[in-house]
């Protein structure tokens, strides 16, 4: 026990703490600058100065660690004395354009002089001067204003580990520039912009836009963008959102955001947002009332369901809508129309790999803290780069990596580049040889039997593949792969971080069972990445063709029995249709109306030519949406609803983690969930919701797993798995799972074919970035990735335009180049309209997991011109 | 007295290995290991021997914390960053009697058990980078340094790392950032070098004279090396002398040897026999001190009690015609040049300092400024992260204390044509 006195107050502490860390405990505040809670000590504003007796300086709180018996002074006449003259030293070339500068009113230097003073400087000489540097989109830096405390280029170091920005020079003629110049080349989390604690790192998206004392309120919400779901403030003046910003303290994220979650808010108040009901009259979407479009999407849907069969209606629901509205969007499909056809992009792959991994681990295995990835004693990740995908994950697994953890990559993950000592970059499409390769060496050092698991008895099954059959197919050396199977082979209980990537393959579903033969032998801990912020929710919501609400299969007839007494109606226990289904059954006919919330599916799936064309071929489609997709184009009736900001629910994370959203704004639309509650009174079935929170309550009372929930619990983090109900109790089941053949593990790609994948790019995602100004800026342009050795056999140099062809179609794309791609694989991310890689990808549907198979699509590429100079000048090559 | 650390350098080959052998070099290295790494470390602890950088930390008490700590591999680092205005009194070591250096730092690595072991020179030093990565490679050759030193089975590795210029990589914490490829700037300490120094291994930063003594410990033994010089503080040492002395240059002497004599007896006096105004005894970070202060002995322990310090031994000596207020406004110029600018006081208190006295020199100071000077000096001193600001503060406290009226000839009502 260490007891200190601070200001006369006694204090006894576990473990030595600093000064400042004690003080604070005693409810002492002492002033500080460069100090930051997220950061390390750095002891260089000397403004935590404090008296210690019996040492002879005065010393620096935030660095000086208490012992016992110390007896520390915060407020004396002497440390006052050396704070007024740190402030009056920093005050020397500080502008004072407090007036001007954006920061006033939310300024620690501010703050500072107003409790310390000095009133005025005795500094007579001029003060430095440094213009304004407006050369990035997005960050505006003031460097007259920087006090250089450092606290930008320690987060850019340390948290994001980005090291794009250092501080220039010496003296007081330092100052903080990225390592690229005006322009940032980095990766825009912004978060240096969270711990200045001056005017010197601005955003432009609201420099001069308010002041911070004119923001209306503060309104504690989620991340709209992906699965991770950081905790946000969004700051609204006048019905908008001036900032969003994170809190050091709160959620999975604890003030850390990525460029998406920062920036990307913008779209919110675009132009192109829908604002009227749509009907399409003689071929044109035209307005309509909400009364007219709601009836004439519920005569139609009467008609359709009274001609053809609830069975021939199907819906489909993004990972954005909230889990309110997939509660009340299942309930309308199965109990109003009649029908289990209804899925989203959850269903690709996040769902058949949760529901794979779960049947043989059990429910819930796939909820894992987030913060346990820098605590587990290694990583592997697999399938995508999670520091694209999953950017606040990503930080996860850098940070374990600084702190000697073992990472292992597996596939082309640019975000994790300097952050792996076993990168393994494998041929197109060859990830199954190796972790063949890999279950092949690990299994052969353990003993399995039956006795443990019987999953062991199916682990014993899988055919050997060798490091030597895998180091010609993956094209990587057999050291690379030892060293990885070493670093793996130490690991007890790693992260495996597995990417939806490398389940939408031929071999989609050996790769499942090799990953799930390796979390066995590894005792590893799944982490699904989910690039939607509700993929996990529309599973517990029950938005899939074969599930009910709460993690129950349709088949569970206890289970159904007990939904349908709740409902009042019957539910059939036949399976539904997948997406994929859907859109082949819109194609012939048997599926003649489409109900798609939310989802932008001519974009967001394969071959868009096809999807079009079934599209086309409805009877009815409605589309309920925030901007006028292509999909929305197509349809009979298009909705406006409300974004994420507009709107109140919840949503569970990729962890299993239900975070309330709260509405910011006003927007100008309906709920999804009360659109379709709306419609359904139409037909004849009453919903009676007032508020989200009515639904919330229905959930509570029909999901096992969702029992006695309210938002309430969210707020206060209890809302983990299993939430706060009961999860599905069963045991291994192993029942069909098929070992595939040696000859499906060894697939072998083409050396002299070009190849198309899937980019994850760190700066987009779907529809919604592209309509944000913000990262439309950062990222103005389609491209294609290729290798340098790719490029240079086809003379092409970054920034070039290229035309990529398949049997599906054809897009024209700049160049950017990537030594550490493989040479027969071109990469393309899918978020510009028209440009993106779906309007040139072939797909088939995979028998067993019904999901789009995406691989071994050839392509030929044709340069069409050289770059433009000012193009080609700032093209990133860092991603 | 017999001359040590700059033995033999008269002769034009002093660099090479051969007359280095021959006049005896590297036999300290072969008793050395001949002991047990404890034992050395024992011996020189028992010399007495103190730091010559400018801090005088005990030599022995450092390496046994370094000793003590089980972390591995562990690193000697040799600090030759000889940058501060008036120190050059390793440069003939480093360029005369690099061996000495190299013997010193195979020792003191086979005492603390680290393999590897670094010279950070000083940028300007581009001379005595070619010398000691010649001196270097005849060592490896000679097989006293590798895997296999002396076929002791022991091993040690030994590289030059040139530093870009900056005076602050003298202090050992910035230069350690500086070699691990870091912007220099000093650490936070707590941990020290000895415990979490070179990626974050144990280190000992040594000065390039500290070093230079070891191979003198093992070979006359700790007990003759403590009766040469101070008692507290003992053995030889090197004072570079410059200015207004009729022989300036580095001068190998008993630690304690009176500023007095070190001028008049060794240097020839002031020049053309002009009368001595002042002199600042260690380096332009050391106080400076007037002309009757000069009988003080040269060593950490007298020299604080005279108001000033030993600091690197760099004396630098001004006769009557020399204006205070300009040596003190061209100090300062240094001082803000070199700042590193983590810290407040330092990077912004050195450049209002600068300021009060450009305006001081170019004839506009006023009334107050000498006062002012003094103020932002206290908010100085004291405050700062490292010892750099407290060097730039005494400079000014100790030129406006000691020599207030030649500051008064140039402010207020004074003020002319300035300096």
């Amino acid at each position: 026990m260490i007891t200190v006195t601070i200001n006369g107050k006694k204090i006894e502490l576990e473990k030595p703490v600093t000064i400042l860390e004690a003080a604070g405990m005693a409810g002492i505040n002492i002033p500080t600058l460069c100090h930051h809670e997220m950061l390390e000590p750095y002891g260089g504003c000397r403004l935590c100065v404090v008296e210690v007796e019996k040492m002879p300086r005065l010393q620096t709180a935030c660095t000086q660690y208490v012992i016992d018996g110390m007896v520390v002074w915060t407020e004396t006449e002497r440390v006052i004395e050396a704070r007024k003259a740190v402030l009056e030293f920093l005050l020397i070339n500080h502008p004072l354009d407090c007036p001007y500068c954006d920061k006033a009113g939310e300024c620690d230097l501010q703050d500072l002089v107003v409790k310390y003073g000095p009133a005025t400087g005795r500094f007579a000489e001029g003060k430095r001067t440094h213009p304004e540097s407006y050369d990035d989109p997005i960050i505006v830096r003031n460097m007259e204003r920087c006090i250089l405390c450092a606290r930008c280029v320690r987060m850019c170091d340390n948290m994001q580990s980005a090291s794009a920005i250092s501080i220039t020079n010496r003296s007081s003629k330092s100052f903080v520039e990225p390592f690229s110049g005006g322009r940032y080349d980095c990766e825009y989390c912004g978060n240096c912009l969270t711990v200045c604690p001056v005017g010197a790192i601005m955003s432009r998206m609201h420099k001069h836009a308010y002041r911070p004392w004119l923001i209306d309120k503060e309104i504690d919400t989620v991340c709209s963008f992906c699965g991770v779901g950081c905790s946000m403030v969004l700051q609204v003046r006048a019905n908008s959102i001036v900032r969003a910003v994170p809190k050091t303290d709160k959620g999975v994220n604890k003030g850390l955001l990525c460029n998406r979650g920062r920036f990307g808010y913008d779209y919110v108040r675009s132009k192109k947002r829908l604002d009227s009901p749509l009907i399409k009259k003689n071929g044109n979407l035209e307005k309509a009332t909400w009364s007219e479009a709601l009836a004439y999407i519920a005569n139609g849907l009467k008609r359709i369901k009274e001609m053809h069969g609830g069975d021939s209606i199907a819906g489909v629901i993004s990972g954005r809508c909230t889990n309110e509205d997939g509660y009340v969007f299942q309930k309308f499909m199965r109990i109003v129309l009649g029908t289990n056809n209804i899925d989203s992009a959850a269903g690709f792959a996040y769902a058949p790999a949760q529901k794979f991994f779960e049947g043989i681990f059990g429910q819930g295995v796939t909820a894992n803290s987030m913060h346990g990835i820098s605590n587990s004693d290694g990583i592997i990740a697999v399938g995508g780069d999670p520091a694209s995908i999953n950017p606040v994950l990503g930080l996860q697994i850098r940070s374990a990596y600084q702190k000697g953890i073992p990472v292992v990559t597996i596939g082309y993950m640019p975000g994790l580049k300097r952050f792996s000592a076993n990168r393994l970059i494998t041929q197109p499409f060859t990830e199954t040889t190796l972790l063949a390769a890999m279950v092949s060496e690990l299994k052969a050092k353990r003993e399995l039997s039956l006795e443990k698991s019987s999953f062991e008895g199916i682990i014993r099954t899988i055919p050997e593949v060798s490091i030597n059959d895998a180091k010609d197919i993956c094209g990587i050396s057999a050291d690379d792969m030892r060293g990885a199977l070493d670093s793996m082979s130490k690991m007890n209980n790693p992260s495996i971080i597995i990417g939806m990537d490398i389940l939408q393959r031929s071999e989609g579903h050996a790769n499942l069972l090799l990953l799930a033969a390796l979390i066995h032998l590894l005792n590893g801990r799944i982490y699904l990445l989910s690039e939607l912020p509700n993929e996990q929710g529309l599973i517990d919501m029950g938005c899939l063709p074969d599930m009910l609400p709460g993690g129950r299969h349709l088949t569970v007839e206890s289970f159904r029995r007990r939904y349908e007494e709740f409902l009042g109606v019957e539910v059939s226990p036949r399976q539904g249709l997948s997406l994929m289904e859907m859109i082949d059954g819109a194609n012939s006919n048997t599926i003649r109306a489409m109900y798609i919330l939310g989802e932008n599916i001519v974009s967001s799936i394969p071959n868009s030519t096809y999807v079009k064309g079934a599209l086309a071929n409805l009877e009815l489609l409605v589309v309920q949406d925030i901007f006028m997709t292509e999909t929305a184009q197509l349809a009979d009736v298009v909705l406006p609803s409300l974004s994420w900001s507009e709107k109140e629910g919840s949503y569970t994370n990729l962890e299993r983690r239900m975070q309330r959203l709260e509405r910011a704004v006003e927007g100008n639309g309906m709920e999804d969930w009360q659109a379709i509650s709306e419609i359904s009174k139409m037909l004849g079935f009453d919903m009676n919701y007032r508020s989200s929170r009515d639904v919330m309550a229905e959930i509570a009372k029909v999901s096992p797993l969702h029992k006695d929930i309210i938002y309430e619990d969210m707020a206060e983090g209890r809302c983990m798995w299993p939430y706060k109900g009961e999860p599905l109790r069963h045991g291994v089941s192993i029942e069909g799972i098929e070992v595939p053949d040696v000859q499906s593990l060894m697939m072998r790609p083409d050396k002299n074919r070009i190849y198309v994948g899937i980019d994850n790019p760190l700066f987009h995602a779907d529809t919604l970035s592209s309509n944000s100004a913000a990262l439309h800026s950062i990222s103005p342009e389609p491209y294609v990735k290729i290798s340098s050795a790719l490029a240079e056999k086809l003379s092409i140099a970054s920034g070039d335009y290229v035309s990529i062809s398949t049997d599906a179609g054809s897009v024209e794309l700049s160049i950017r180049i990537d030594s550490d791609l493989p040479e027969n694989i071109v990469l393309i991310p899918n978020y510009f309209d028209d440009k993106g890689i779906f309007k040139i990808m072939k797909w088939k549907m995979h028998p067993v997991t019904k999901s789009p198979v995406m691989d071994f699509t050839e392509a030929a590429i044709k340069k069409i011109k050289s770059a433009a100079k000012e193009v080609s000048a700032w093209i990133s090559l860092r991603r | 007295m017999e001359r040590f650390l700059l033995k033999n350098i008269e002769n034009p080959n002093s660099a090479d290995i051969f007359e280095y052998i021959k006049a005896g070099g590297y036999k300290a290295l072969s008793k050395a290991l001949e002991l047990k790494p404890s034992d050395i470390i024992d011996e020189v602890k028992k010399s007495g021997l103190r730091g010559r950088g400018g801090a005088g930390f005990p030599a022995g008490m450092k390496w046994s914390f370094a000793a003590a700590d089980p972390k591995k591999p562990k690193f000697i680092l040799c600090n030759a960053d000889e940058g501060e205005p008036g120190t050059f009194k390793d440069r003939p070591i480093l360029e005369k009697n690099p061996h000495l250096l190299i013997e010193g730092m195979i020792i003191s690595g086979y005492a603390l058990e680290a393999e590897y072991g670094y010279i950070y020179l000083r940028g300007e030093y581009p001379q005595a980078k070619e010398i000691l990565e010649n001196a270097i490679r005849q060592a490896g050759e000679k097989g006293y340094i590798g895997d296999d030193v002396l076929g002791k089975g022991i091993t040690f590795h030994l590289n030059v790392h040139q530093g870009a210029g900056a005076y602050i990589c003298g202090e050992e914490t910035a230069l350690i950032e500086s070699l691990e490829g870091k912007r220099g700037q000093p650490r936070i300490k707590p941990p020290f070098p000895v415990n979490e120094g070179f990626l974050s291994r144990p280190t000992v930063v040594n000065n390039v004279e500290t070093l230079a003594n070891i191979p003198y410990i093992m070979e006359i033994g700790a007990d003759a090396y403590s009766k040469i010089g101070s008692p507290d503080c003992p053995g030889p040492k090197l004072y570079s002398v410059s200015g207004h002395v009729k022989m300036p240059g580095v001068y190998e002497l008993p630690m304690g040897t009176t500023l007095r004599e070190i001028i008049y007896t060794h240097c020839g006096g002031i020049r053309s026999d002009k009368k001595l105004k002042a002199v600042i005894p260690g380096g332009i970070s050391t106080p400076i001190l007037p002309a009757d202060k000069i009988d003080c002995p040269m060593d950490f322990i007298n020299m604080p009690k005279h108001g000033s310090m030993l600091g690197s031994g760099a004396v630098i000596v001004f006769d009557d015609t020399v204006d205070l207020v300009k040596v003190c406004y061209r100090a300062i110029k240094f001082f803000e040049h070199e700042s590193c600018g983590k810290c407040t006081p330092c990077r912004e208190g050195i450049g209002w300092l600068r300021a009060i006295l450009e305006r001081i020199c170019s004839g506009s100071g006023a009334e107050g400024d000498i006062d002012l000077l003094m103020e932002v000096a206290k908010n100085i001193m004291g405050k700062t992260f490292c010892p750099l600001g407290d060097g730039a503060a005494s400079v000014v406290q100790s030129c406006i204390k000691n020599f207030r009226h030649e500051f008064e000839r140039h402010t207020g009502k004074h003020a002319k044509a300035g300096v």
